[in-house]
C-alpha cells in the first residue's frame, strides 16, 4: 500500500527511476530527516507534501547532492548521483536570485544548456535554437530580451521551467514552482508538467498546497521531518495521514536533533 | 631610542629610490622619441589595470568585491618577509612572498571562520591587522637598521610605478594577460556560478573549485598590482572600475570589457600624472581616476545613471500628464458645444506644460469661426481631428485595461506590459502599438 | 619627568593605553553589529578631512581636526548610502568605492601638501607614537604631551557618552526594529556610533597610523567575544586587551627597534588567537576535548550494550567494531563494571538497561510514526541512542501504547 517498498523477489523489478533508502540529512550537525526510504518507480506527476519546515526542499536539495547526506544513499535508476546528473532537471526555489544580475530571459534559459557543453565550450546555433524553443513552450518568447528584474512574478518562475526544460532530461526536479504566483500562471505551469509526464518524463514537485495537491498529482509523499506515507494520491491523502503529518508530532524529533547537534542528552 | 621611523627621513628613501632607477622618468608620453623602456613600463601598468577589472567584475558579480582586502594588506609581510629571508630586492622574488601572504591570510580567513564564531568582517579585520601590522612591523625595522637595499621596500605600500624596469613590466603583462586569458575562457562557468550556485552545482558544477579558482586570481591580482598601487590601495583597483562598468550595461560579456578598459585608462592616468610630479604616490592617483570614471558613470550613464533616469522620470511623468489632459479636454468637448477654453481644462503648472505638449502634436486648435448663436468666444479650443481619434483611442485602451484587471490582475500587468507608461500618448506609434 | 627617557616612554604608553580603550569601547558596539567593516572604511576616509584641516591652519589634534573627521564620517555613510539608492550598490561594494577613494584624495592632499601639513604620508600609515611626548602643551602647570591630553579627553568624552546610552546602543543592535517601535531613536543612535567611530579613529592615527585603526578597533574585542558573553563584560574586556596589547607591543617594538603601531597590531592578533585557543566553551582545545569526551562515552556504551545484549539472549557479546571501544571495553573491565567474560556488575547493567531502553524505544517510535520497513529500525536506533536523556525517553514512551515491546517483539527496560 505504500511505495516504501519492502524486498520482495528480486530479479523481476524494474530499476526504480528515483530510490532514497533510508536517508537522514542534518544541517550542520542537526538532523532535519530523519530515515527517509522512498522509491518512485514510473514516469508520473509526484508530489511531495508537508507543512512548512518539515523538510520537503531539503529531500530534494539532498537527492541533488546540494546538502550533505549524514545517512542513507540515493539511486537514480540505480546510478549514484555523479553518473546521473545529466539526466535531471532542477528548478530551485526563487527566494535567492539577485534579479539586478546583468542577463535576460534567453541568457538566463540558455544556461540550462551548459551541463551538455562541458568546460570551456560557447554556446552554438543548435544549444541557442534549443533556448528559444524553450522559452516558446512557456510562453515567453516575446519578452526573450529583457532582463529579468523587469518581469513579473510568473513569468520569472516559468524562465526558471524553460531553463530546466532546455536541459533536455529525464526526470525533472522542482521546488514549490508555484510559490507566489498568480493562479494562471500557475495553470500554465501545470500545464507544462503535465506535458512533460505524458512524453515520459517523471517530474517530483515540492508543493505547499493541499487542495491543488489532490488534483494535480498522480502520486504524493507526506513528510514532516520524516516520511509519513506515500503512495497514490487517494490512498495517502487520508484524514488520519493528514492528522499525523500536519498536527506536528515533530516536537521530540527537534529535541532530539538538537541534543545530536549537541553531543549531548535531553535530559 | 627611536622605535620607528623619522617620517623625513621616509621621503627621503623615496626620493633616492626615484632617482635611482634607470630609464624612471616618464616626461612628455605624448611626444615621439620617448624612451622604449618608458612605454614598456606604462604599457605594463595598463596591463595590471584591465586584468584587475576584468578579475574585478567576475567579484563584484559574484558579490564578493572585497575578497581581496585581507589578502592585500597580508601582502605586505610577504614583501618584507622575502626581502628578509632572501636578501634580493628583485620583483620576482618580492611578489612570490606577497603571493605567498596573501594565500596564507586567505588560509587564515577561511580558518577563522571555520573553527570559531567570530564573524566574517570581524575575521576580515583580524587578518588585516595581523598581515599589515607584521608587515609594517617588518619593514620598518628594516629600514631603522638601515639594511641596504631595504629603502625600495616602502614603495609597496602605496606604489611607485616609476620604479619598474622594462623586465618588471614585461613579466606584469604576461601575468595580466593569463589572468584575462582564464577569465575569457571560463567566463560561461563563472557567470553561471555568480547567477545561480545552486543550479551550478545541482547541474554537476564544481562551485567550491570554481570559487577558490575565482579568489585566487584576486589574490594573483593583488599581488600584480602592488608595485603601481601598494598593498593599502590595491583593492580599488579591483573594485572600483567594475562599478563604474556596471553603469552602462546589461550584458556579462560587455561589463567585463569595460571594466577592463576603465582599469587600463586608470592605471594609464595614473602613471602619467605621476611621471610628472615625482614624489607623488601611484597608488592614489590610480584610484582617484577610477574614481573619477566612476562618479561620471553614476550620475551621466544614459541607463542607469542618476541624470538619464531623472529625465526619463520628467518625460515620463509629462506624457502621463499630457494623457490625462487630452481625457480631460474630449470630455469638455462632450459637454455643451465642443470647444473650451484653456482655463477650463488646466489647472496648475504641470497641466499647462502638458498644454504645450498638446499644442505642439497638433491635437487642438483654436478656433477661428462664429459659434452657432454667434459670438465667438476669444480663445475657444476644440480637438482637431487627429486630437479626436487619439483621445478616442486612449479611452478605449483604458477601458480594456480596466475591464482585464478586474478578470486578472496579475495577467493584465503582463499583457499591457511595463514598458509602456498606462495611457501615455507619446506618439501615434504608441497609440496604434496599445490597440 | 617629561625630561627623561623613561619619562618619554610612560608618555608613550600612557598615550597608547588611553587611545587603545577608547576604541577598544566603540569597537565593541562596531563588532557586535556586524560593521568592523564600517570601522575601517571611517578609519581610512577621515584622513582628507584631517588634512584639509590642519591644511587651513588648525592644530592636530585640536577640536577642528576632530570636527572634521566626523564631518568626513558622516560624508561616507552618506554617500555609501545614495550608492545603493542611484546605482543599486549593495553596501559593501559601495564602501569599498568610496572609502578608498576618499583616502587616496587624503594621502594626495598631504603628499601635495609638503612642509605646509604637520602630516607626513608615512606617518600616516605608521603612527608617530614616538613623537607623542616632544609636542607637550601645560595642562595645569605641568607639561603634558598633546596626544596625550587630546586622547584622555577623548576617553572620557567616550564614556561619558557611552555609560547613560549603553542600553540604547545595545537594543538597538540587537533588535533595529523592535527599538524602532519601542521608541528608541535608532537613527541619532547609529549616527552617535558613527562620531564616536570618527572621533576614536583620530586619536588612533597617532598610535597605529590610517590602515591599522581597524585592528584596534576590531580586534580586542572579538576576541572579548569569544571568552564572555554579556555585552557590557565584552567591552571591559576588550579594553583590557586592548591596554595590555598596547603596553607590551610599545615595549617590544622599543625592544626590537620597529615600529610601534605594527607591534601594537600583531600582539593584538596574538591575544585574538590565544583567545580563540583556549575559550572554555568554543575555543579550539575544548572542541576537540568534547569530541574526545564523546567518542568515549559512546563506546562506553556500546560496549556495556553488547554484553547486556549477550546476556539477554544468552550468547556471547558482539565484538568491539574499533580500537576505541577495545580500549573502552579494557576500562570497563579494570572499572569492575564488566565482570568474567559475559557478565555486568550492578552498576554496569543499570547503565546499559539505560542505553537498551533508549535503542529500542526509538525504534518503537520509529516504527510507529515513521513510514520504514522492519529492517531499517535499527541503524537510526543505534545512532541515536547515545543521546537521549530520561526526560527524552518518558516522553516517547508517553507516545507509544504502554505494554507492548520493540517492533522485534523484544521488552523494552523499565526506567531505572
Amino acid at each position: 500500500m505504500t511505495d516504501s517498498a519492502t524486498p520482495s523477489a528480486a530479479g523481476d523489478r524494474p530499476v526504480p527511476l528515483v530510490e532514497f533508502h533510508d536517508v537522514t540529512v542534518a544541517y550542520g550537525r542537526r538532523p532535519v530527516l530523519w530515515n527517509v526510504d522512498l522509491v518512485i518507480d514510473a514516469p508520473c506527476l509526484f508530489g511531495i507534501i508537508g507543512p512548512n519546515g518539515a523538510g520537503k526542499s531539503t529531500l530534494l536539495k539532498a537527492a541533488l547532492g546540494l546538502v550533505p547526506l549524514v545517512g542513507g544513499r540515493v539511486r537514480f535508476a540505480g546510478e549514484p548521483l555523479a553518473r546521473a546528473r545529466h539526466t535531471i532537471g532542477y528548478v530551485p526555489q526563487r527566494e535567492s536570485v539577485d534579479w539586478d544580475f546583468p542577463v535576460s530571459a534567453f541568457d538566463v534559459v540558455l544556461m540550462g544548456t551548459y551541463g551538455r557543453l562541458g568546460w570551456f565550450r560557447r554556446p552554438g546555433p543548435a544549444e541557442r535554437a534549443s533556448a528559444r524553443d524553450c522559452l516558446a513552450r512557456v510562453g515567453l518568447a516575446d519578452v526573450a530580451d529583457r532582463q529579468i528584474g523587469r518581469l513579473s512574478g510568473g513569468q520569472q518562475q516559468r524562465v526558471f521551467l524553460a531553463r530546466a526544460l532546455a536541459q533536455e532530461a529525464a526526470i525533472y526536479l522542482l521546488d514549490e514552482p508555484m510559490a507566489g504566483v498568480d493562479a494562471r500562471s500557475q495553470e500554465q505551469i501545470f500545464d507544462v508538467l503535465a506535458s512533460l509526464r505524458a512524453a515520459g518524463r517523471l517530474v517530483v514537485v515540492v508543493h505547499h498546497d493541499l487542495r491543488t495537491a489532490a488534483e494535480w498529482f498522480d502520486r504524493v509523499a507526506l513528510i514532516d521531518m520524516r516520511l509519513v506515507a506515500a503512495g497514490p494520491t487517494a490512498t495517502v491523502l487520508t484524514p488520519d495521514n493528514l492528522r499525523r503529518t500536519y498536527s506536528g508530532q515533530v516536537e521530540l524529533l527537534r529535541e532530539v536533533g538538537l541534543a545530536v547537534a549537541e553531543r549531548g542528552r535531553t535530559s | 631610542m627611536s622605535g620607528g621611523l623619522p617620517c623625513s627621513a621616509a621621503l627621503v628613501a623615496a626620493a633616492s629610490g626615484l632617482s635611482a632607477s634607470p630609464g624612471a622618468t616618464v616626461i612628455g608620453m605624448a611626444v615621439p622619441g620617448v624612451p622604449y623602456n618608458t612605454l614598456v613600463v606604462a604599457c605594463g601598468v595598463a596591463a595590471v589595470g584591465c586584468a584587475a577589472g576584468v578579475v574585478g567584475s567576475l567579484a563584484l558579480l559574484r558579490k564578493r568585491p572585497l575578497v581581496g582586502d585581507a589578502a592585500a594588506h597580508a601582502t605586505l609581510a610577504g614583501v618584507a618577509g622575502a626581502f628578509l629571508l632572501t636578501g634580493r630586492r628583485d620583483l620576482v622574488s618580492l611578489l612570490t612572498g606577497a603571493l605567498v601572504a596573501a594565500l596564507v591570510g586567505l588560509g587564515a580567513l577561511v580558518l577563522v571562520r571555520r573553527v570559531t564564531r567570530t564573524r566574517d568582517d570581524a575575521a576580515t579585520a583580524i587578518v588585516i591587522g595581523g598581515g599589515f601590522g607584521l608587515g609594517i612591523a617588518l619593514v620598518s625595522g628594516i629600514t631603522a637598521r638601515g639594511i641596504p637595499g631595504g629603502g625600495g621596500l616602502e614603495h609597496f605600500l602605496l606604489g611607485h610605478a616609476a620604479a619598474l624596469t622594462a623586465d618588471d613590466a614585461r613579466l606584469l603583462m604576461a601575468v595580466s594577460a593569463a589572468a584575462i586569458a582564464l577569465v575569457v575562457l571560463a567566463l560561461k562557468e563563472f557567470t553561471l556560478v555568480a547567477f545561480d550556485a545552486s543550479f551550478a552545482a545541482a547541474t554537476g558544477w564544481p562551485v567550491v573549485l570554481l570559487d577558490q579558482a575565482l579568489v585566487t586570481l584576486v589574490a594573483v591580482m593583488v599581488v600584480v598590482g602592488l608595485p603601481a598601487a601598494g598593498a593599502v590601495l590595491v583593492t580599488a583597483l579591483i573594485v572600483i572600475p567594475p562599478v563604474a562598468a556596471r553603469q552602462w550595461t546589461d550584458r556579462v560579456g560587455t561589463l567585463v570589457a569595460l571594466a577592463g578598459g576603465c582599469g587600463a585608462a586608470a592605471a594609464l592616468a595614473g602613471v602619467i600624472v605621476t611621471s610628472t610630479r615625482p614624489g607623488l604616490p601611484t597608488g592614489p592617483v590610480i584610484v582617484l581616476a577610477a574614481a573619477c570614471f566612476c562618479l561620471v558613470s553614476v550620475v551621466a550613464s544614459p541607463r542607469r545613471g542618476w541624470l538619464g533616469r531623472t529625465l526619463r522620470n520628467a518625460a515620463e511623468r509629462r506624457a502621463w500628464a499630457a494623457g490625462l489632459l487630452l481625457d480631460t479636454c474630449l470630455r469638455a468637448s462632450e459637454r455643451g458645444d465642443g470647444t473650451f477654453t484653456v482655463a477650463d481644462v488646466t489647472d496648475g503648472r504641470t497641466a499647462r506644460a502638458a498644454w504645450r505638449m498638446l499644442e505642439h502634436e497638433g491635437l487642438v486648435e483654436r478656433l477661428h469661426g462664429r459659434t452657432a448663436d454667434g459670438s465667438v468666444p476669444r480663445d475657444a479650443w476644440r480637438l482637431s481631428g487627429r486630437g479626436l481619434d487619439r483621445a478616442r483611442q486612449r479611452r478605449r485602451r483604458a477601458a480594456d485595461w480596466a475591464a482585464a484587471f478586474d478578470r486578472a490582475p496579475a495577467a493584465a500587468r503582463e499583457r499591457f506590459s511595463l514598458e509602456l507608461p498606462e495611457c501615455a500618448i507619446a506618439t501615434d506609434a504608441d497609440a496604434t502599438r496599445a490597440t | 619627568m617629561a625630561d627623561t627617557a623613561g619619562g618619554m616612554h610612560l608618555w608613550a604608553i600612557a598615550t597608547a593605553s588611553v587611545v587603545a580603550a577608547a576604541c577598544a569601547l566603540v569597537g565593541t558596539l562596531l563588532v557586535v553589529r556586524r560593521q568592523s567593516l564600517l570601522g575601517d572604511a571611517i578609519g581610512h576616509a577621515v584622513l582628507p578631512g584631517i588634512a584639509l584641516a590642519v591644511l587651513a591652519g588648525a592644530r592636530p589634534g585640536g577640536v577642528a581636526v576632530f570636527g572634521a573627521a566626523v564631518a568626513c564620517a558622516l560624508v561616507t555613510v552618506g554617500l555609501v548610502q545614495s550608492l545603493r539608492a542611484v546605482a543599486g550598490l549593495a553596501e559593501d561594494a559601495g564602501a569599498g568605492v568610496v572609502f578608498t577613494s576618499l583616502f587616496a584624495a587624503g594621502v594626495v592632499i598631504v603628499t601635495l601638501g609638503g612642509s605646509r601639513i604637520d602630516l607626513d604620508a608615512s606617518c600616516v600609515l605608521y603612527g608617530i607614537l614616538e613623537m607623542v611626548p616632544f609636542d607637550t602643551v601645560p595642562v595645569g602647570g605641568v607639561e603634558v604631551p598633546r596626544g596625550f591630553a587630546s586622547s584622555a579627553a577623548v576617553l572620557a568624552a567616550l564614556v561619558a557618552v557611552a555609560v547613560p546610552t549603553w542600553k540604547l546602543q545595545v537594543f538597538s543592535a540587537f533588535d533595529p526594529d523592535g527599538a524602532r517601535a519601542a521608541g528608541v531613536p535608532v537613527a541619532a543612535v547609529t549616527t552617535g556610533l558613527l562620531a564616536a567611530t570618527a572621533v576614536a579613529t583620530v586619536a588612533g592615527f597617532e598610535v597605529v597610523g590610517a590602515v591599522l585603526v581597524v585592528a584596534l578597533l576590531v580586534v580586542p574585542a572579538a576576541a572579548a567575544e569569544l571568552l564572555v558573553h554579556r555585552l557590557h563584560r565584552v567591552a571591559l574586556l576588550a579594553v583590557a586587551f586592548a591596554v595590555g596589547g598596547a603596553i607590551v607591543g610599545y615595549l617590544l617594538a622599543y625592544r626590537w627597534n620597529t615600529s610601534a603601531g605594527g607591534v601594537i597590531a600583531v600582539v593584538l592578533v596574538a591575544e585574538y588567537v590565544v583567545a580563540a585557543l583556549l575559550a572554555p566553551e568554543d575555543g579550539c582545545v575544548a572542541q576537540v576535548a568534547g569530541r574526545i569526551r564523546f567518542a568515549w562515552r559512546v563506546a562506553r556504551e556500546d560496549r556495556l550494550a553488547a554484553v547486556w545484549r549477550a546476556m539477554e539472549h544468552r550468547g556471547t557479546p558482539a565484538g568491539p567494531r574499533s580500537a576505541l571501544e577495545h580500549l573502552a571495553g579494557w576500562w570497563l573491565r579494570v572499572r569492575g563494571r564488566i565482570v568474567g567474560a559475559a557478565s555486568l556488575s550492578a552498576a554496569g547493567r543499570r547503565e546499559a538497561e539505560m542505553v537498551v531502553r533508549s535503542h529500542r524505544l526509538w525504534e518503537a517510535w520509529l516504527g510507529r510514526h515513521a513510514d520504514l520497513p522492519l529492517d531499517h529500525l535499527h541503524p537510526p536506533a543505534e545512532w541515536v541512542e547515545h543521546h537521549l536523556g530520561e526526560a527524552a525517553r518518558r516522553r516517547i514512551e508517553a507516545e507509544l501504547e504502554h505494554g507492548r515491546g520493540d517492533p522485534h517483539g523484544r521488552e523494552i527496560p523499565p526506567e531505572a
